[in-house]
């Protein structure tokens, strides 16, 4: 019994001795325990991982192919198919130079084998004899940016990459070698391809950096493994890859725990696509100029809820930067929630041109387990001119407007409809880019690290670590709508070295070999360059702006066996779309474009210098001029007016306003001349006696239309003068002034109609007919009154009468006045109004830039003649205020001629 | 008509009103006033020098209440009607009781000093009275009112034990300074409570004697003092602390100034409807100086532990301050569920003395930030309730240092058993922040409590989940699930 007892408590000792030595040995070897994210898919099942052959890794060992895993439940071949992201331009690489809108050496239209000027590399087409970048060396370069699949794992003919034969001679099967420059072969069966990566955007934490590390050392096939480096599922030891088997079940699936598939979060695509920043806590801090966030670098786009003023940036005025960095990422959304999988049933837009129109929404939608199968991965995208691969999805994504309400919340606006039409919302929604971002690559120069020479705007140029921000050029954009509309850019430019025909950007190879020799600048270099000789290049040496400069280079190149080495200049737009704001911080102010120094004339500056004085050509095609200003820099001037916009405060004719001033100013002086002339030969002469008769000229309608009419003139030539040239008046807020002009309008038009009325059914209608027989005779008679007459002291030659108040001069002034001046200015003045009701009509009749200069025109001679119809007054009565006067009290005083005849009355 | 003299001057006003009257009618004024929280402010008025009305030699704090008086002749009988004098509130009904209760500092425990009877002598310091040692004080003597505290504008005015004016206190001087109270008057007292700067409420401490407007965007940014918005009419202040006072009355309020339409965003409109103005107002207590957080009683009287005012004292015990603290967030009706003497308590678990009442439910919470206090303090295992020790005085835990002696002696003097034996339990105050508002530029942004990264937790408040994603309050399927119990409260 008792050896029994023992016995067993001995087993049971043993037992647990075992266990516990387990136990110990399990917690030394497991790492950190795994933690279930909040943000992973709380369905995803249990899964095993694969390798290529479909054999769990935990028994081959080998490294994970997602295709396979994935595919296990997903339809990867489907999905890899249908994603740009995948594909990166692969499917549709053609010769070089037969790229719609491309270079005359990309291959396509997409990340692989479009050249970018700021990354520089070049992918070698087959057949090219100087190689810049094989297929493997451009994975190991810009496999970074790539999600996988593709050309990382297809040849351009299609054939899996590790199944083509190899050869030296071929670009996709191999790569240069650094020791000698001459291309080896490169191992695909050793190096393993890069399948589509989907632990890049499915888990919350990818392991980027071991994903490059591994790109980079050429390690292809493990890369994807790399991306779950610090999940606890496996770990590297040395350069070999070893699966902890603690986070595996007996059956080989993983745990739970270690289970965080998720839908992509903002952090997931800016590891390729720029700064994104959801921890709202944390200050925000990252270098500008960091390569790697791409859309920061290029255009300042930074995506973090944080508030400007809370970031870790040394920005300009920062305590008063209480706006955030982007309102969406601020309210919580998502890359995804615009940039959404296609066939996504949340997100689905039917097209709209196919609803029936008695439906408002279609509710049938794929079923939540076909999208998980098949999820389309082509992701709705807008339209940006950096990025020409799949145009087929542009503005696929929900623009600003199918979210957002512009009619409800717009109404402070005037001109609501004519400033959305014209405007893309990012216009006034996205003011100011508030990080810098990339003006200038030159690499006609090589630094001493071997990169370029770069600019960067948003810097205070005499402090460059203070963030100053940049206001974007405004440049017309296509609409989905097929219009255009402004909205805003940044512009990169770029200058490089090309040589050969066709073209072939000069290899960094050779550009390194020309600038240095060995670990420092080649010393021919150093003479033509250092103009100071202190041995060192600084920025101002290290530019080719002499023709000497320009000639070394060449020679060197040309030397190193490149064919016509030529240095060509491009400027490539950036379009701007995120970075969003609202409230006070979008542009609210009519003064912004309504002024002499309107933000839609802005221009924006390319570059303190031109290498090798070549200007840069503006990729794509946008209104506007590139001017070298007087101290050397180089600005893109854009031209709104070329796509039919006419800015109110901008905007003026020149020939009209001259003109219109100058008929003003010659009435004027045409006034005071005969004025002064009529003053002095009254002083000549005796004064004369006579006869006055009393008369009731007008009556209290007539006057008081008359003075209406006149003080609404007045105000409408002020008002009009304000909108025409705001910054004269800075007093007047632009936008009441507008609608003062508007409503003066109005009442003109409505008195004119009562007056017109009046004079019909009164019959006074016929003091403004100037009767047809003898016209001419009565119309000379007057102006030979007003040139010498008047000053002799004559009798006027036309006698005012109750029954004829007007002499003919007035009667075809005025009908002239009232039949076309005044309908014209009405109708321009309306059609102006109605760009906003009634655009088509409008621009029908020539658009602002047509209406505008006209009713300019005709404001002027309306100014001039008021100027000599008040003159004229002083000519009619027996005092100089005599006519005046009559019209204010009605009475006249008039001479009585018995001699003269009167005009016959009816 | 016609001839008529002054037709002209017709004719002038015919046409001025003719154009003038479209522009009103039809133009929106482009300076159109908003909400203007100034015009709330209350005015003071001019104060009166009384540096010539005080002439006589005083001794004693009373003699100066008596020459106010023979001015001010209803102020000290003014002073008596407030819970400044009486430490309780006025009678309120509640569910547990037949008659009105009164509460106050004057009858509750808490988990800081614990409770003041037994102790008077330390804690009637901050009585706006004299002479509040035990508990024979008359509370009907108008003599012993203390005018001093609160108007004394030459800042050497210290109050000693049971409230009376320390020794070396220039009395004439002082009564020469008097003036409308400014927040060094009040932050005397209620800055700091608890025995010490910024122990106690989290949301006020001696920072906010020279604020700057990031701790207090109202006494930093525009100085303001206290009575700008603890309103005050014939001595009576308004305010209220949920420490003491379980009723929601006599509240002072965000939109006693400001309009409850001052969001220009929708979004943010929308949710006042649920979340109290502080909550995104306040995104952190405590900004400047540490308030206590924890307090564990149990460790006092050792004399092995190194003392520290921040870490442990030997009379107090061990504490954690924290500051810049990110608030707990929980709905708050403005009544408060107050534990009394006597209550029994569940000496495992964790009993809060003044739990907000509220929730996801009722229409009239709001989700409030919180400053919880946790502490460890002495109950009876016996009877299971929280036991008053005296601390203070003679035979005190903080000169004998004794737990029994002092539980014993505090026992009877609140008139409850004592069994003899104690432990020490856990117990929460929650302190509601209002005090400390950010400029509005630094109040709480979205991703703040919505999102991956929120603070809030969504659940423990009764919603399903994030409600920007689940659905808000008036969603019917959380009004249900919180109804069948699956909420908190």
């Amino acid at each position: 019994m008792n050896t029994r007892i023992t016995r067993l408590f001995f087993l049971i000792g043993i037992t647990a001795l075992a266990g516990a030595l387990v136990t110990a040995v399990f917690a030394q070897t497991q790492p950190e325990p795994a933690v279930r994210i909040e943000t992973a898919s709380p369905l995803h099942p249990t899964f095993a991982l694969l390798d290529t052959d479909g054999i769990n890794v935990l028994v081959s060992g080998q490294a994970i192919s997602t295709m396979q895993t994935c595919g296990n439940c997903h339809d990867t071949t489907f999905i890899a198919e249908h994603s740009f992201h995948v594909d990166a331009g692969l499917t549709q690489m053609s010769a070089p130079g037969s790229v719609p809108g491309g270079r005359a050496w990309d291959t396509s239209a997409g990340y692989f084998g479009k050249w970018d000027p700021i990354t520089y590399r070049y992918l070698s087409p087959e057949g090219d004899t100087l190689i810049d970048l094989t297929t493997a060396e451009w994975i190991q370069a810009f496999g970074w940016r790539h999600v996988g699949g593709g050309p990382e794992e297809y040849s351009r003919e299609g054939t899996l990459l590790s199944d083509l034969p190899a050869s030296v001679d071929d670009v996709e099967t191999s790569i240069i070698d650094p020791e000698t420059g001459l291309p080896i072969v490169w191992k695909w069966d050793e190096s393993g391809v890069v399948e589509m990566n989907c632990f890049l955007c499915h888990t919350p934490n990818p392991n980027n950096e071991a994903r490059v590390a591994a790109l980079e050392a050429g390690a292809f096939g493990w890369a994807n493994t790399a991306t779950l480096l610090g999940t606890g599922i496996v770990e590297q030891v040395g350069d070999a890859w070893q699966y902890n088997a603690a986070a595996f079940d007996d059956a080989g699936n993983l745990l739970d725990s270690y289970i965080n598939v998720q839908d992509p979060r903002t952090e997931n695509c800016g590891a390729c696509h720029g700064l994104t920043h959801t921890d709202n806590v944390t200050p925000l801090i990252f270098d500008p100029q960091d390569n790697q966030l791409w859309s920061t670098l290029t255009t300042g786009q930074v995506m973090s809820p944080q508030r400007l003023a809370n970031s870790g940036l040394n920005l300009q005025d920062k305590d008063d930067l209480s706006r955030t960095w982007d309102v969406h990422t601020e309210r919580a959304l998502r890359c995804t929630n615009c940039h959404y999988a296609l066939n996504n049933p949340v997100y689905y837009r039917p097209d709209e041109t196919d609803t029936p129109e008695h439906l408002t929404f279609d509710p049938r939608r794929l079923d939540f387990g076909e999208y998980l199968f098949r999820p389309i991965h082509e992701f709705a995208k807008g339209q940006s001119t950096q990025s020409s691969l799949a145009p087929e999805y542009d503005n696929t994504l929900r623009r600003c407007e199918s979210c957002h309400s512009i009619e409800t919340t717009h109404d402070w606006l005037p001109y609501k409809e004519r400033h959305t039409t014209a405007l893309a919302c990012e216009t006034c929604h996205i003011p100011q880019l508030y990080a810098p971002a990339l003006q200038s690559v030159d690499w006609t120069v090589l630094q001493s690290d071997g990169s370029p020479r770069r600019e960067f705007r948003g810097t205070d140029p005499e402090q460059p670590d203070l963030i100053t921000g940049y206001q974007p050029v405004l440049l017309p954009r296509p609409t989905s709508n097929n219009e255009t509309a402004l909205a805003p850019f940044n512009l990169v430019s770029a200058w490089y070295w090309v040589s050969g025909d066709p073209a072939r950007p000069v290899p960094l190879r050779t550009l390194q070999s020309a600038w240095f020799s060995g670990d420092t600048y080649a010393s021919e270099i150093m003479v033509a360059f250092d103009a100071n000789q202190d041995g060192a290049l600084d920025s101002a040496e290290l530019l080719i702006d002499t023709p000497e400069k320009e000639a070394v280079i060449k020679a060197r190149l040309a030397a190193l066996g490149l064919e016509n080495p030529r240095i060509v200049g491009e400027t490539q737009p950036y379009s701007i779309n995120h970075d969003v704001t609202y409230g006070e911080w979008a542009t609210r102010d009519c003064d912004t474009c309504h002024s002499a120094d309107s933000r839609v004339a802005q221009p924006l500056v390319l570059t303190s210098n031109l290498p090798g004085g070549i200007s840069p050509t503006l990729i794509g095609n946008f209104p506007g001029e590139t001017l070298m200003l007087e101290d050397g820099s180089v600005v893109f001037q854009p031209d709104h007016q070329e796509i039919s916009l006419y800015v109110l405060g901008y905007d003026a004719v020149d020939l009209i306003d001259t003109l219109g001033a100058l008929m003003f100013l010659g009435v004027l002086a045409g006034v005071v001349l005969h004025g002064g002339l009529r003053y002095f030969a009254a002083r000549r002469r005796a004064p004369r006696e006579v006869e006055l008769k009393r008369v009731y000229m007008y009556t209290i309608y007539e006057r008081q239309w008359h003075w209406l009419q006149t003080i609404v003139i007045f105000i409408l030539l002020f008002t009009g003068l304000v909108i025409h040239k705001p910054d004269q008046f800075g007093l007047f807020s632009f936008p009441f002034v507008v609608e003062v002009h508007n409503l003066m309008a109005v009442i003109l038009l409505v008195n004119a109609a009562l007056a017109a009325f009046y004079h019909l059914a009164s019959g006074e209608i016929r003091q403004f007919l100037p009767e047809p027989h003898g016209f001419f005779d009565q119309a000379f008679k007057q102006a030979i009154y007003y040139l010498r007459g008047i000053f002799r002291g004559e009798e006027h030659p036309y006698e005012k009468s109750r029954q004829r108040k007007m002499n003919p001069l007035q009667q075809i002034t005025y009908l002239a006045i009232l039949n076309i001046l005044l309908p014209l200015q009405i109708i321009t003045g309306a059609l102006m109004w109605g760009a906003q009701r009634w655009p088509e009509i409008s621009a029908s009749l020539g658009g602002l830039p047509f209406l505008a200069p006209v009713h300019s025109l005709v404001a002027w001679t309306f100014a001039a003649f008021i100027v000599l119809h008040v003159y004229l007054t002083t000519t009619a009565g027996h005092t100089p205020v005599a006519g005046i006067q009559s019209m204010i009290m009605g009475w006249d005083d008039l001479e009585v001629h018995p001699h003269t005849p009167q005009p016959e009355t009816e | 008509m016609k001839d008529f003299k002054y037709i002209w001057i017709v004719g002038i006003v015919v046409t001025v009103l003719i154009v003038t009257i479209p522009v009103f009618l039809f133009i929106a004024n482009p300076l159109q006033a908003g909400n203007d929280p100034w015009a709330n402010m209350p005015e003071h008025p001019v104060h009166t020098d009384h540096s010539h009305l005080i002439t006589g030699e005083y001794t004693t704090g009373q003699e100066v209440t008596a020459r106010c008086l023979e001015c001010h002749e209803d102020a000290a009988h003014q002073v008596s009607q407030t819970a400044h004098w009486t430490w309780l509130s006025d009678p309120v009904q509640i569910d547990r009781f037949d008659e009105p209760i009164q509460t106050g500092k004057a009858n509750l425990i808490n988990n800081f000093c614990i409770g003041i009877q037994s102790n008077w002598p330390g804690c009637t310091r901050c009585h706006a009275g004299y002479g509040w040692s035990d508990e024979t004080f008359d509370f009907t003597n108008e003599a012993n009112v203390d005018c001093l505290v609160c108007h004394d504008q030459s800042g050497t005015y210290v109050k000693s034990t049971a409230g009376n004016p320390a020794d070396g206190v220039d009395l004439v001087s002082v009564a020469q300074s008097v003036g409308l109270p400014t927040r060094e008057n009040c932050g005397g007292c209620h800055f700091n409570g608890g025995g010490g700067n910024a122990v106690k409420h989290g949301d006020m401490d001696e920072s906010l004697y020279y604020p700057d407007e990031n701790i207090d965007i109202h006494m930093g940014g525009y100085n303001f003092q206290c009575i700008d918005c603890h309103r005050t009419t014939d001595h009576a202040i308004t305010g209220r602390s949920m420490s003491v006072s379980i009723e929601n009355s006599n509240q002072v309020a965000c939109t006693d100034c400001h309009s409850t339409d001052l969001h220009e965003d929708d979004r943010i409109t929308a949710h006042l409807d649920t979340v109290a103005c502080q909550t995104c107002h306040i995104p952190n207590g405590a900004v400047r100086e540490a308030t206590k957080m924890e307090w564990d009683w149990s460790t006092a009287g050792r004399d092995d532990i190194e003392e520290d005012p921040h870490v442990y004292l030997k009379i107090k015990g061990s504490f954690i301050y924290e500051s810049n603290f990110v608030p707990t967030y929980d709905w708050f009706n403005g009544n408060v569920e107050r534990y009394l003497y006597g209550d029994l308590i569940d000496p495992n678990g964790v009993t809060v003395l003044n739990a907000p009442l509220g929730g996801i439910n009722d229409p009239n919470s709001l989700i409030w930030p919180f400053k919880i206090h946790r502490a460890q303090q002495p109950y009876d295992t016996v009877y299971d309730y929280l036991l008053q020790p005296k601390t203070v005085g003679e035979g005190g835990f903080w000169t004998e240092f004794d737990w029994d002696q002092a539980l014993r002696l505090g026992s009877e003097v609140v008139n409850m058993d004592y069994s003899g034996q104690y432990g020490f339990a856990t117990t929460d105050m929650y302190w509601n922040l209002s005090h400390m508002v950010a400029p509005k530029e630094r109040a709480l942004q979205c991703t703040d409590c919505h999102g991956e990264s929120g603070r809030m937790d969504w659940r423990a408040l009764g919603y399903y989940g994030d409600p920007m994603t689940w659905g808000g309050r008036t969603t019917p399927s959380v009004e249900t699930a919180a109804a069948n119990g699956q909420a908190n409260d």
